[in-house]
């Protein structure tokens, strides 16, 4: 419990959030996973992550629970308005226009539905995965492999289209 | 839709993107371990690279991970 407090006081909540809401939960958790202990740390760190996990759980949830998405969206844009444009040559913008249009029709095209929804919120809006699973109705992890396997799609179309990811950076990175 | 401010980001994820990486619940299994090495001042990323890049590219493991830490390092 005192690891705990020094675990979750950072965040948002945190401090004042009661380790009593916590501690039931991630005891059940501690002797319901009992089997998954694999002896490769100390029992009590193992412990511990468990319980970690449960509070920062509940306080992703609740910091969320009433945060408006169009809101959110509405900051970054605003956020993005503010950034100075680079200056760019003629050659660097001509491949941005390429880049960006060859990335447009995949995402378009070639993504289902789901990964595209996931890679808009998670990697272009940068909502948090598990808030964007729970709105999804699926869980992190198999999240994460939605998106893991959207990216490889990605990697691979662009390569086909002539475009590897290493030159394109080189090329935005250089001027 | 795709912005241009977004590019940049979005090629730079695809760079890093493994054919093989895992998933949020097996980093999770083995984060204590990982914690621990890294306690211990080893090179953790380099003991447990499948563990480190997944924690390079997600967020939300990387907070859990930090929060361990932070419980597990003596007052």
């Amino acid at each position: 419990m005192r690891g705990l407090g020094a675990a979750i006081g950072g965040y948002r909540g945190g401090v004042e959030a009661n380790f009593g809401d916590f501690a039931q939960e991630a005891l059940i958790k501690i002797t319901g996973n009992l089997d998954s202990f694999r002896g490769e740390s100390r029992f009590t760190t193992w412990a511990q992550k468990i319980a970690v996990n449960v509070a920062l759980t509940e306080l992703k949830r609740r910091r969320w629970r009433d945060e408006c998405l169009q809101d959110l969206f509405a900051r970054r844009e605003a956020a993005d308005r503010g950034s100075a444009d680079t200056q760019l040559t003629t050659e660097q913008l001509a491949l941005q226009n390429t880049v960006l249009q060859e990335l447009r029709r995949i995402i378009d095209e070639e993504l289902t539905d789901k990964q595209r929804e996931a890679v808009v919120a998670v990697l272009l809006e940068g909502m948090p995965i598990s808030e964007v699973a729970r709105r999804m109705g699926t869980n992190q992890n198999a999240l994460y492999k939605l998106l893991h396997d959207a990216r490889k799609k990605l990697k691979r179309r662009m390569e086909a289209a002539g475009l590897s990811p290493q030159e394109v950076l080189a090329a935005f990175e250089e001027g | 839709m795709l912005k241009r401010s977004n590019v940049v980001k979005l090629v730079r994820l695809l760079a890093e993107t493994r054919e093989i990486e895992i998933g949020c619940d097996q980093c999770f299994e083995r984060l204590d371990s990982f914690a621990e090495t890294e306690l211990s001042g080893l090179d953790a990323s380099a003991a447990m690279p499948l563990v480190g890049d997944h924690l390079d590219k997600c967020a939300a493991c990387r907070s859990t991970l930090e929060a361990l830490l932070r419980a597990l390092r003596p007052t």
